[in-house]
């Protein structure tokens, strides 16, 4: 009776901090809401009716006009397959052979681990710089292709320190017994040690997969021929276009049907299509992104 | 100090470890092959801000210029507004983008009601994971003329015609810090929830029977238990304080705000990737990178000082 009465026992200011407090919570979760909202119903509204204004929280012209629009007259559906394409090669392939080199770095008796480790660790304090960067590019080949997503981004520094770290953790004995057994280095890894690393290797590829999703300058300097535009640089094309106003208002004349077009309602569009992968995956992946942070902080 | 004879016998073992460990040592190569193309050749390529570099050219018929491009940066005009704009940037964030997610924290904790924190504490680092493009996209909507922020100010009576704000120099560092904070603040606190988390409970019911109320807990209690993770993260804030941003800069500006927009990297690639000026902007760029090397090991010297804890 005492130790409750203690604990329920709460003054006004407490209360009145409390009320504040979930109200702040109110405000702030819709703050962090409301802009995707926004733009989810102005690509459902009529591009003709969303500038009269005064639109909120629902559309007031219901239409998939937009929709229809940038998948039949624009090549937005190629760029989400290249975009598709280039997180999942590019995620793969990194976790895979960063996954490797993490493993190959925690053998106890191989004798160049530690030197391995240090050519990689320096790679994470010294960089090349854009412009040296992009040069060495251009003289392999490597500009105007879809090598240049995944090749350069095979082996990373942060994610092997992450890895090892893991594996370092899994008991030595589960390799050692398969070495004996005369397996090679590629089975072990591939058998016994990457189907225990799930949670790290989880962590990893979502990370690197909304990496390559939510890339931009990349393609744009990179790829700047346009054979391998991904689904942000349409829309950034389609930021400038509103900017400059625009190619699709003439192109609105050709096609009476979508006269109810405007730039704003195809940008909306075009933004829901680059943000739902994310928004749909997010609830999934939250969880191990707070876990990969967690591993890193400790680690660091 | 190692004998001769134990380098030797080092050496032998290096030696012999080529055959009997030649698996992880095919793996390593292929690895170190890698981070010689991709990282050290590209570390190696910034000698050209010492040359008079053109593509296509062999170095060694290029003309050394030595400092020649650091001297001129630093009589050009441009160089006190890329500074100003960078340190600007940086120093927003530093406080105001630094304060924000430990006020989220700290209010974050004092929810108690589990299922209300867990959605509020997901909800806050959606915007982490969208890309800038995006949130150029939305503020476009957003913060144009017929955007909703002008049709609230307009009804509100605050203005009687519409602002461009995106157009606006004065608003511009004001814009971009805010975006900043909305898409990171709630990432930046997923550390300092943790750092709550891991407070000593014991202490809370010590302070109990002291008589602390629960704000003097907050105060007393929980603001020290975190104090080393805020100092340490502000620490190696500053060892980053020349990253002011890139990707927010070159979507949301314009050639009407660039005047307060263009910070070192982005003058890097105005320079190099759009003039074709590559010596020049290398040399920027180089730069850079010693500054900010430096200012890293500063900061980290002091975090092993202060904290205890330190980055390498």
């Amino acid at each position: 009776m005492k130790r409750k009465g203690t604990k329920i026992k709460t003054s006004l200011g407490s209360k009145i901090f409390d009320v504040f407090n979930v109200c702040f919570m109110l405000v702030f979760a819709f703050v962090m809401i409301y802009p995707f909202w926004n733009q989810l119903v102005i690509s459902f509204n009529e591009g003709s009716d969303t500038v009269k204004g005064g639109l909120a929280f629902l559309p007031r012209a219901f239409t998939v006009e937009n929709y229809s629009y940038i998948f039949t007259r624009t090549n937005i559906a190629k760029g989400a397959v290249i975009s598709v394409l280039r997180a999942v090669v590019g995620t793969t392939l990194t976790i895979m052979c960063t996954g490797l080199l993490g493993y190959i770095t925690t053998i106890q008796h191989f004798v160049g681990k530690r030197f391995v480790r240090l050519v990689f660790i320096i790679t994470m304090y010294f960089g090349g710089g854009l412009i040296p960067t992009f040069l060495l590019y251009s003289n392999l080949g490597l500009l105007d292709t879809f090598t240049v997503y995944w090749l350069p981004a095979l082996f990373s520094a942060y994610f092997m320190m992450l890895m090892a770290s893991f594996i370092q953790g899994l008991p030595d004995s589960l390799a050692e017994s398969a070495r004996l057994d005369g397996a090679n280095e590629l089975t072990i890894y591939f058998r016994v040690i990457l189907p225990l690393c799930t949670p790290v290797m989880a962590a990893t590829a979502i990370m690197t997969a909304v990496g390559h999703w939510n890339s931009w300058f990349d393609v744009m300097i990179y790829n700047s021929g346009g054979n391998w535009d991904t689904l942000q640089v349409y829309l950034r094309k389609i930021l400038m276009e509103s900017e400059q106003a625009s190619k699709l208002l003439s192109e609105q004349k050709q096609f009476e049907a979508m006269r109810n077009l405007t730039t704003s309602s195809v940008r909306a569009a075009t933004t829901m299509v680059v943000t739902i992968p994310i928004v749909c995956i997010y609830p999934f992946f939250q969880k191990y992104f707070v876990g990969g942070i967690t591993i890193g902080a400790v680690k660091g | 100090m190692k004998s001769k004879e134990q380098k030797a016998k080092n050496r032998k073992e290096l030696i012999r470890s080529f055959r009997t460990q030649r698996q992880m040592w095919a793996i390593s190569a292929v690895a170190i092959l890698w981070a010689i193309i991709f990282c050290y050749i590209p570390m190696l390529g910034n000698v050209i801000a010492f040359f008079d570099y053109t593509p296509g050219q062999s170095l060694v018929d290029c003309k050394f210029v030595g400092l020649k491009y650091w001297i001129d940066f630093f009589q050009l005009p441009d160089m006190g507004r890329v500074f100003r704009n960078t340190l600007v940037i940086s120093g927003l964030s530093m406080t105001i983008g630094f304060v924000a997610p430990i006020v989220f924290a700290l209010l974050l904790n004092e929810i108690h009601h589990t299922l209300f924190k867990k959605v509020v504490q997901t909800i806050s680092y959606l915007p982490y994971f969208i890309s800038w493009v995006v949130v150029a996209s939305i503020l476009f909507t957003l913060l144009g003329t017929d955007g909703n922020i002008n049709e609230l100010l307009l009804n509100m009576g605050v203005i009687d015609k519409p602002i461009a704000f995106l157009n606006e120099k004065n608003y511009f560092w004001g814009i971009l810090t805010t975006s900043n904070i909305w898409k990171d603040v709630g990432w930046s606190a997923i550390i300092y929830i943790s750092a709550i988390a891991g407070v000593d409970g014991t202490l809370y019911e010590a302070g109990s029977v002291d008589g602390l109320g629960r704000f003097g807990k907050a105060w007393h209690i929980t603001l020290p238990g975190i104090a080393p993770t805020v100092i340490m993260l502000f620490i190696m804030g500053i060892g980053g304080i020349l990253n002011a941003g890139f990707e927010q800069q070159l979507l949301i500006g314009n050639p009407l705000t660039q005047e307060v927009y263009e910070n070192i990297d982005t003058y890097v690639y105005r320079y190099g990737m759009q003039l074709g000026r590559y010596s020049f902007a290398t040399s920027i760029g180089l730069m850079k990178s010693i500054f900010g090397f430096i200012l890293v090991l500063i900061s980290n010297k002091i975090s092993a000082k202060v904290t205890d804890m330190r980055l390498f």
